[in-house]
């Protein structure tokens, strides 16, 4: 966690022990700093619990759109998936679209991003001055809200999951540990390509107070082309190669398909997310100071 | 004959119990707890067609809950009120097209478009013709000072316009009773005049009848002939603001210049210490101990001047409250 | 024929309403024509939310599937219906009825409370947002396109029908939201309330049928989204039984009464428990 002090930004020589022992305060200043943030937000977070929990419900499509593809899943006495016996079916069978679609209710849980709006809202109430005046980037005040928020969304999800698999006890499965770990960080960069994407659009609320309607147009293609609605395997060759030219898949499609078990691309998928955060981060970071920099220009 | 009518008029909330911090939001969240806060307990008043009457009291003490109350917003836990004969929970469009209320924490005006926009609205709701409702937005501009500030945006517009574009809103209808909740709250004391005036002018012209709550004293001791002090939900005093300084005032105010600057905590003794700045003391002594405890200051120390005189009725009404907080 | 006094009274009344929403509408196009890039945002929402509806359809259909039984056409005719009611939305039931839980919250409800006018119109017709109104000359466009290439038949029947259904369906959309927004009284904190419910109708851009018998049973029963977008979609297709009509007709009106009647009960806790 980056921490501006003030006070200690002119670094004259010094001897590695002021140097680890600076390194060291700086350390356990920023674990208090995120320890603190990220109680408060937490007991802010169990106000909302309601919101939270309705909030969780709000991401159903998913099972909406297992509905839909359940009809034209392989029936259960035919032949396996790869087995091409199933002309212009979809390749998957029933018990793997439920898994796959539960899977995708998940990864959106925990990487949906709404910073913009949070945003917005204090730019609006004015609470963003005082943020500019602490020593700690405003941002990071927000990545610990969206943590928070994820714990008190966790036990809600879990309650939905149970549902699921009461309603469908044949889907029910235990993911290998190492798909699990696996499936955690590529949701946590899932996430964090997410609130990156996410803090660029809020960041241009310093120019325009529209900027919240972008996000609007920026969730279309995410939500057909993450594999929210449909999964990728559906898609036709060519479509399927251009939306991997996006971030789209790797926010949903990747991380559900990882801990449902199903083939993917590991090492290149998660390279590709590490790729996508490498491009986003800077672009945030500069924006950032350019939106501040009219912001104070514009008299805050 | 009464146009207000207050029969121990009672609220009581039912509120959250939540400890602060991590350990008690997580309590909060398994067993809730909840208590039960009496906001105003068996207040009884009648002001009658035409007056102006203050409604005093600190934070909390439940002037909002009865202008509440009688406007119609929230209905009483216990007692009754009667407003221009009606019964106000009730909402009769009759009742409400005789009252109106004005909060000056909360807007009604639309805030991207001017005031006329809103004013517009406002007549075609009280179902009031073209005609009429351009009188009475003419005549009541220019009692409020309002010119081109009606066709900017409400945006645009300074705190003491906007307020001054309220209560034209809020008047539109010509209601023979005003409910005003803090109208003078964050104006500077320029415009806090102009309100006052105008609202002094209105109630000559229409023989309205206003209760007014306020935390700046001038408001009401510019507009309000009589007083209704609340304190801890009850009603403590209901007469004249002069009947009300001699009541709270058993106390005179002694001031001290000293030759040498003395900590407060030297002061207690003697009476209670409104302020000590070093050489400067004042204190509120009660009035039987005041020649004795005279002679033990001049006694005791070496006093350079000394004063005695009444003391402002804000500090009376603001020692009442504060001792209502510790008792 | 009721006394000329009272017809007199309801007339004036009515009139008052009539010259009330005037003004509502007017000042609310007046305060939205200062922010014309909506329209543009609006565009780009509905043209990219139809392509990607289109583009699944076109996933399943192009394997020579069907949904539920129905043909491509027939089912664009209810992804049709599903845009106009999204417009409706954008147009009236957003701005207005998501505006409840901020008043609630700032308190400005109390002003509303203290007009002489019924505070259900006032809340639900208070403001209009003009964008959303390609979505719904679209929606009704592809709807009618669709139900022509489908081989529906216009007559007076399937056009009266089809109006019918249609209004039946925003009645129902409109009760459902303004009960959901008015539980803001008692729980303040309930804007995710109507992100359920919209995820919930994301449903109706397919047909009913093409889901599982326990969503169907869902769909129908619990949340009327049947109702929404699959019946208007059978009417204007000139298939609708007269049955389906006459519920559809009936749950609308139910629906209706019961959302004033929830307001109304929701007030009652409103002036009594809200400071």
């Amino acid at each position: 966690m980056r921490v501006w002090r003030q006070g200690d930004a002119p670094r004259r020589k010094r001897s590695l022990g002021q140097l680890v022992w600076g390194l060291g305060r700086r350390l356990h200043h920023g674990w208090r700093v995120a320890r603190a943030l990220f109680s408060s937000q937490y007991a802010l977070m169990l106000e909302y619990r309601a919101e939270t929990a309705l909030w969780a419900l709000s991401g159903i499509l998913p099972f909406i759109m297992l509905g839909i593809w359940s009809q034209l899943a392989v029936p259960p006495a035919g032949l396996g998936p790869g087995s091409g016996a199933d002309a212009g079916g979809i390749g998957l069978d029933q018990v793997q679209l439920s898994r796959y679609f539960l899977c995708a209710f998940v990864a959106r849980q925990f990487s949906v991003a709404w910073v913009v709006y949070a945003f917005e809202e204090d730019a609006l109430q004015g609470r963003l001055s005082p943020y500019l005046l602490q020593p700690l980037q405003p941002l990071w005040r927000y990545v610990a809200a969206h943590l928070a928020e994820q714990l008190t969304r966790l036990p809600f999800v879990v309650l939905i999951a149970a549902v699921f698999f009461l309603l469908q006890p044949a889907a029910l499965w235990i993911p290998s540990p190492a798909r699990i770990v696996a499936t955690v960080l590529a949701i946590w960069l899932a996430f964090s390509i997410n609130f990156l994407m996410q803090s660029c659009i809020a960041i241009l609320c310093f120019w325009s107070e529209r900027a919240s309607a972008l996000e609007r147009l920026l969730f279309i293609p995410y939500l057909f082309l993450s594999g929210l609605v449909a999964p990728l395997q559906v898609f036709p060759p060519a479509l399927r190669a251009a939306a991997h030219w996006t971030p789209f898949p790797y926010m949903v499609a990747f991380p559900a398909q990882l801990l449902a078990g199903g083939a993917v691309p590991i090492a290149a998928s998660f390279a590709a997310m590490v790729g996508w955060i490498s491009l986003l981060l800077p672009i945030t970071l500069l924006l950032w100071r350019a939106g501040v920099r009219r912001y104070s220009a514009m008299g805050a | 004959m009464a146009i207000i009518r207050a029969e121990t008029l009672s609220k009581t909330y039912r509120v959250a119990d939540k400890q602060p911090g991590l350990a008690g939001t997580l309590r909060h969240f398994v067993q809730r707890r909840h208590r039960d806060v009496a906001a105003v307990k068996g207040v009884s008043f009648t002001i009658e067609a035409g007056e102006m009457v203050g409604f005093l009291g600190p934070n909390g003490a439940g002037k909002t809950t009865t202008l509440k109350m009688l406007s119609g917003l929230i209905h009483p836990s216990g007692g009754m009120a009667e407003v221009a004969g009606h019964l106000p929970q009730r909402r009769q469009a009759d009742f409400l097209r005789q009252i109106t209320l004005v909060m000056g924490q909360k807007q009604q005006l639309i805030w991207d478009l001017p005031p006329l926009d809103s004013l517009r609205v406002n007549a075609a709701v009280y179902g009031l013709d073209d005609a009429t409702a351009r009188r009475r937005i003419a005549e009541l501009a220019d009692m409020l000072e309002l010119g081109e500030e009606l066709t900017r945006p409400v945006r645009k517009l300074s705190l003491g316009q906007r307020m001054k574009a309220e209560l034209l809103a809020a008047l539109l209808h010509q209601p023979a009773v005003l409910f005003l909740d803090e109208p003078t709250l964050g104006l500077d004391i320029n415009a806090q005049a102009r309100v006052r005036a105008f609202l002094a002018d209105y109630n000559r012209r229409h023989g309205a009848t206003v209760l007014l709550t306020s935390h700046y004293l001038a408001d009401i001791t510019a507009l309000c002939p009589r007083v209704l002090l609340i304190h801890e939900g009850g009603l403590f005093h209901d007469g004249s603001l002069r009947e009300l300084s001699s009541r709270l005032a058993p106390c005179r105010l002694v001031r001290l210049e000293l030759e040498e600057p003395r900590p407060a905590a030297a002061f207690v003794s003697y009476g209670e210490v409104e302020a000590c700045d070093g050489r400067d003391v004042r204190l509120l002594v009660e009035r039987e101990r005041l020649t004795e405890v005279v002679a033990r200051l001049l006694a005791d120390l070496e006093v350079r001047d000394l004063e005695v005189s009444d003391p402002p009725i804000e500090e009376l009404i603001g020692r009442l409250f504060r001792q209502g907080a510790v008792t | 024929m009721a006394t000329p006094g009272l017809t007199a009274l309801g007339m004036k009344g009515l009139l008052r309403y009539w010259r009330t929403l005037k003004r509502f509408w007017g000042s609310a196009l007046a305060s939205q024509m200062e922010y014309q890039v909506n329209l543009l945002i609006e565009v780009l929402a509905m043209a990219g939310n139809l392509a990607g509806s289109l583009l699944l359809l076109w996933l399943i259909y192009g394997r020579g599937q069907q949904l539920g039984g129905w043909s491509l056409d027939a089912a664009l005719v209810v992804l049709g219906i599903y845009t106009l009611l999204d417009g409706v939305s954008s147009t009236l039931l957003r701005p207005n009825l998501g505006a409840i839980v901020t008043q609630v919250q700032q308190g400005t409800l109390d002003f509303v409370l203290l007009k002489p006018i019924d505070s259900q119109f006032w809340l639900s017709t208070r403001t209009l947002s003009p964008w959303g109104l390609p979505e719904i000359v679209t929606g009704l466009g592809l709807a009618i396109w669709a139900a022509l290439r489908a081989g529906a038949r216009p007559g007076v029947a399937t056009l009266l029908g089809g109006a019918l259904m249609l209004l039946s369906s925003v009645v129902i959309l409109y009760s459902l939201w303004f009960v959901l927004a008015t539980t803001s009284i008692w729980f303040v904190k309930t804007w995710n309330v109507t992100e359920v419910l919209r995820a919930a109708l994301s449903a109706g851009r397919y047909p009913i049928s093409a889901y599982p018998a326990g969503l169907r049973t869902l769909f129908t029963v619990v949340l009327p989204v049947a109702f929404l977008t699959t019946v208007p979609a059978e009417a204007i297709l000139g298939r609708a039984s007269g049955m389906w009509l006459l519920l559809s007709v009936a749950v609308a009106t139910a629906s209706l009464l019961f959302s004033r009647w929830f307001w109304r009960l929701a007030l009652r806790d409103y002036t009594s428990a809200s400071s």
